[in-house]
């Protein structure tokens, strides 16, 4: 009895750090809450496809596209099923709409929130240069793979811009929320991708299947940026998203807004 | 009826479908196995002779060495033999852009290489230009496969050219090619030009025709795009918290 149940508690603790982005939007003190990532910052812990993977080194990969993307072809294994290739195309380019919308919110963002507070400009620049790196990442798996952007690019475009500067003229305190509001999101989607993913890779290993490098880095650089969406989050706090006049009902919004959108471009 | 109705509309969206393409792992098995692909392959020769008929097939089978009643492997039967064509050739693109990256001594760029491919994809025709108005024929009553494989043959082309645009752009550049090739193909049928010539020019006038609106939008776009961000920093300039 006195077993099982302590079997139980480590399968717990073993998947809670997956949904630790539930966290910020709880705990109140926001220096804490970057220890909570689930990238190990040393290799020793947490579960077991971790330990054999090597460290990221490069931040942003940028992949070959085109024909000369075919040549560094591994040994073969086995196709990946219809529901596989579903989720990796799906994912990579509702992931690509996400970050597309990210630069455009920081972009419209900055000039506003700069006028009325410079000392937020180097982080406001910070901020859009990691979500320009994430863009970057994933416009170039979307070419590599020879994935469909998604058909609501111009929408999205134009909803990003327009929210992004909509907030920033409701203040740095809005501004703020809709950073909170859209990092929150994020960040919990990316988690969603990367627990598929390690399943994924899980059940190939299973099974004897060559996983590929591909789905490897997929996993790092996914996780390296969710990381950093979260650390987004982060500053949103420290800034005073949280006194946003109506906060509950602006971070309410915009989350049911990116959910819709994510909804949206994982199909279309 | 209203599943009836729908049904086509629902294949109608397969061209949109782009599936993840790994690098790591086989492509899934395509839609002909070794046997069919080895039957269409040997009817293909007689193309030129038979036309896109079942007996091109049938004969393919013999040339084969499976018996005449083989042709039941194509339900679809004679269609079978133009979706073999257009697979074959589509695939062979792959070979083609090795052959230009070699010809010149600059590399091309990926205009150039877009252009080239889709002359070399219309010279795949050349063997069977006199009985292509059959293949057509047949691709008109299966509309939803033509489209899916004209799409199919468009994001080809780009992607061999090595065209990395991930944005709207991706779109208007496949419908674009896809307009062009299907008028070219067209007009290919009715030239009696000696190497095919006119069928040449007729496509560069569409390429061209397809650059000029290209640029004149480009143009606009950045016009009203530059307007709207200067007019938006004179008012910043005037202390408006824009």
């Amino acid at each position: 009895m006195k077993l099982s149940i302590g079997s139980r508690s480590t399968r717990a603790s073993l998947q809670t750090p997956l949904y630790d982005f539930l966290a910020p939007s709880l705990i109140i003190t926001p220096r804490t809450r970057k220890h909570f990532s689930t990238t190990p910052r040393t290799l020793s812990a947490t579960t077991h496809n971790e330990s054999s993977k090597p460290p990221l080194s490069q931040p942003h990969r940028t992949p070959k596209a085109g024909p000369e993307a075919a040549t560094n072809t591994a040994p073969p294994s086995k196709p990946l099923t219809q529901a596989q290739r579903d989720f990796l195309t799906s994912a990579l380019r509702v992931n690509q709409a996400g970050e597309l919308a990210a630069t455009l919110i920081y972009t419209a963002q900055t000039p506003p929130i700069v006028a009325s507070h410079p000392h937020l400009r180097p982080l406001m620049a910070h901020m859009y240069e990691q979500e320009a790196g994430h863009f970057k990442t994933f416009n170039g798996l979307l070419a590599k793979h020879r994935i469909r952007p998604t058909a609501m690019y111009p929408l999205w475009s134009v909803a990003a811009t327009a929210l992004g500067w909509g907030t920033a003229i409701m203040g740095r305190e809005a501004a703020m929320a809709c950073t909170e509001a859209v990092e929150t999101e994020i960040g919990g989607h990316y988690n969603g991708q990367v627990r598929v993913l390690l399943d994924m890779i899980d059940s190939m290993e299973s099974k004897g299947q060559e996983v590929g490098e591909d789905l490897r880095e997929l996993v790092d650089s996914i996780r390296k940026i969710r990381d950093e969406e979260l650390e987004h989050l982060d500053h949103a706090v420290e800034n005073d998203a949280q006194k946003a006049v109506p906060h509950e009902l602006l971070t309410g919004v915009i989350r049911a807004g990116c959910r819709g959108a994510i909804w949206v471009s994982e199909r279309v | 009826m209203a599943t009836k109705r729908l049904l086509p509309l629902t294949r109608f969206t397969q061209p949109l479908r782009r599936p993840y393409h790994s690098y790591t792992h086989p492509a899934p098995p395509g839609p002909f196995n070794e046997i069919e692909r080895s039957i269409l392959s040997s009817a293909a020769k007689h193309i030129p002779s038979h036309g896109f008929t079942s007996t091109s097939l049938a004969l393919g089978c013999s040339d084969a060495g499976y018996i005449a009643a083989s042709t039941n492997l194509f339900p679809k039967a004679a269609f079978s033999l133009v979706e073999w064509h257009l697979l074959a050739q589509r695939e062979a693109l792959k070979g083609e852009v090795d052959a230009i990256a070699g010809d010149g001594a600059k590399p091309m760029g990926v205009g150039a290489k877009v252009k080239e491919l889709t002359w070399r994809r219309l010279m795949g025709n050349e063997e069977v230009i006199h009985r292509w108005q059959e293949a057509l024929a047949l691709l008109a009553s299966h509309p939803s496969t033509s489209i899916h494989e004209l799409a199919l043959l468009s994001d080809e082309i780009w992607f061999l050219s090595g065209d990395v645009s991930v944005d709207t752009s991706w779109y208007t550049k496949r419908a674009s090619l896809s307009t062009i090739y299907a008028a070219t193909e067209l007009f290919m049928t009715t030239d009696k030009s000696v190497g095919f010539q006119e069928t040449r020019e007729f496509m560069e006038r569409r390429f061209e025709d397809g650059r000029s609106i290209g640029s004149t939008l480009g143009s606009v776009g950045q016009w009203v795009g530059f307007t709207a961000h200067a007019g938006l920093n004179v008012l910043r300039s005037k202390g408006v918290r824009i």
